[in-house]
């Protein structure tokens, strides 16, 4: 998600062309091509600019509405709606075909491994979602900074944090309280009040933290932990887009 | 009976038949329309046209061979690819106005239908392609929605375990589902009064 601001021009963006299976989109004010998944603008007077990126989500509707229950959803449009992705879209998709590989068999790594791509603190890391899911609570770091990655009460969503406390030295070690066995995931009610109740407990200080990354009782209350962007993506792209990435490996 | 004979004894005619046979003879001689000189003289095939429908063709047809989907696009060709895009406008334009001249003109020398109608063609041909290149040929297969429209949570269609993008800024929070955002792929939105744009 970007902004559409740049050098002082609003821009809007068009679905235009493609660059190995990521999207490129043209903008109407000046008619420069901009890759999708950098924000950059690479062909075009434009050219070399880069949008902002826009903190973001992906998150199941259920956990989403009872996070935001003043919030608002992208209505279909009903001659295109017969066309929308089918609901097992994502088991189609993997079977899809690639045109570039990065096959890594090693690691685990298929064309289409879906995976949680983290760029900060000057690298890029790689996360195997189905290995995220399985652990619900991944500590791990990004170049030399530790980071958290959180599965929300859904069993679906997953945030990514910085594992720091500000006031606290080193990185403190996080566990998950959550008892995942007695959970409801598409219950509108029970995700009502499990978006407010802490999940993971630091081992610093005993605070309690939500899956908004804020700590809900303890010492820390009311402080919250630095969200950091992380995009859903296939192994093939995110690869092609980040060449030096590390990966993630599942501990055994 | 012709009044006048020359040295030889040959008759010289005179007067409208005298002309009229000269006529015969010798037909350059006092013929006066530009088309009944043109009529006899011979005009070639209208092969003006091919440079200009090869030139206009490429301009259309190389960003469409490069960059297309299952295929792969190397760097090159691709910043090659979206030069062509940048300046293909003036391009076809150009070629377009040029193939309309050139058949006016040839029109006008052209008495045969055939070599006409080939020539309309051609003209033709070009001024498809020029307005071929016009054509998104991508939001032909994913049409935008151009006017995002926004729901409360009770009215959305969207089942609980369908994954969002969700954003929220200014306090105001939007969701945009998955499966349709894989279709649409760009929406230009303003969330608190923020211009953004969601890309999947």
């Amino acid at each position: 998600m970007w902004t559409r601001e740049s050098g002082g021009l609003v821009l809007t963006f068009h679905l235009a062309g493609i660059n190995n299976q990521n999207f490129l989109m043209r903008d109407d004010q000046t008619g420069s091509y901009w890759q999708q998944i950098t924000g950059e603008a690479v062909s075009g007077p434009l050219r070399g600019r880069r949008l902002t990126l826009v903190a973001s989500d992906e998150l199941s509707f259920g956990l989403w509405a009872a996070e935001e229950p003043g919030g608002t959803v992208l209505k279909s449009v009903p001659k295109y709606a017969s066309d929308y992705e089918k609901k097992d879209w994502e088991v189609r998709m993997k079977k899809a075909r690639t045109v570039l590989s990065f096959a890594d068999p090693a690691r685990g790594l298929e064309p289409r491994t879906l995976l949680l791509g983290v760029q900060a603190f000057g690298a890029s890391r790689a996360f195997p979602y189905d290995a995220v899911i399985q652990e619900k609570l991944v500590l791990d770091r990004v170049g030399a900074d530790p980071v958290l990655l959180v599965v929300g009460p859904d069993g679906e969503s997953v945030r990514v944090y910085r594992d720091r406390i500000p006031g606290i030295s080193g990185h403190p070690a996080f566990y998950r309280t959550l008892d995942d066995k007695q959970s409801h995931p598409h219950d509108p009610a029970w995700l009502k009040q499990a978006v407010a109740a802490p999940l993971l407990m630091d081992e610093a200080t005993g605070s309690e933290w939500n899956f908004q990354g804020c700590a809900v009782s303890g010492k820390e209350t009311g402080l919250c932990l630095e969200p950091i962007e992380a995009i859903k993506d296939y192994w093939f792209d995110w690869r092609n887009y980040n060449p030096k990435t590390t990966v993630y490996i599942r501990r055994p | 009976m012709p009044a006048f004979y020359d040295l030889s004894g040959r008759p010289i005619e005179t007067g409208f038949a005298g002309a009229e046979r000269k006529e015969k003879k010798n037909p350059d001689h006092g013929g006066n329309s530009l088309m009944e000189r043109s009529s006899r003289r011979t005009v070639a095939d209208p092969w003006f046209l091919i440079p200009i429908a090869l030139v206009s063709f490429t301009a259309l047809a190389y960003p469409i061979y490069v960059i297309r989907p299952f295929r792969h696009q190397g760097p090159r060709e691709l910043a090659a690819a979206l030069e062509v895009i940048q300046i293909r406008p003036p391009i076809e334009l150009v070629c377009a106005i040029c193939a309309l001249l050139g058949l006016f003109w040839y029109w006008r020398v052209q008495p045969l239908d055939s070599r006409r109608r080939l020539a309309a063609a051609g003209a033709f041909l070009v001024c498809t392609f020029a307005v071929l290149s016009r054509v998104n040929i991508f939001e032909m297969m994913f049409h935008p929605d151009t006017h995002p429209l926004f729901v409360p949570i009770e009215q959305a269609k969207v089942d609980p375990d369908d994954m969002v993008m969700a954003v929220k800024l200014g306090g105001m929070a939007h969701a945009y589902p998955i499966r349709s955002m894989g279709y649409h792929h760009i929406i230009n939105d303003v969330v608190g009064q923020e211009p953004i744009v969601a890309t999947y």
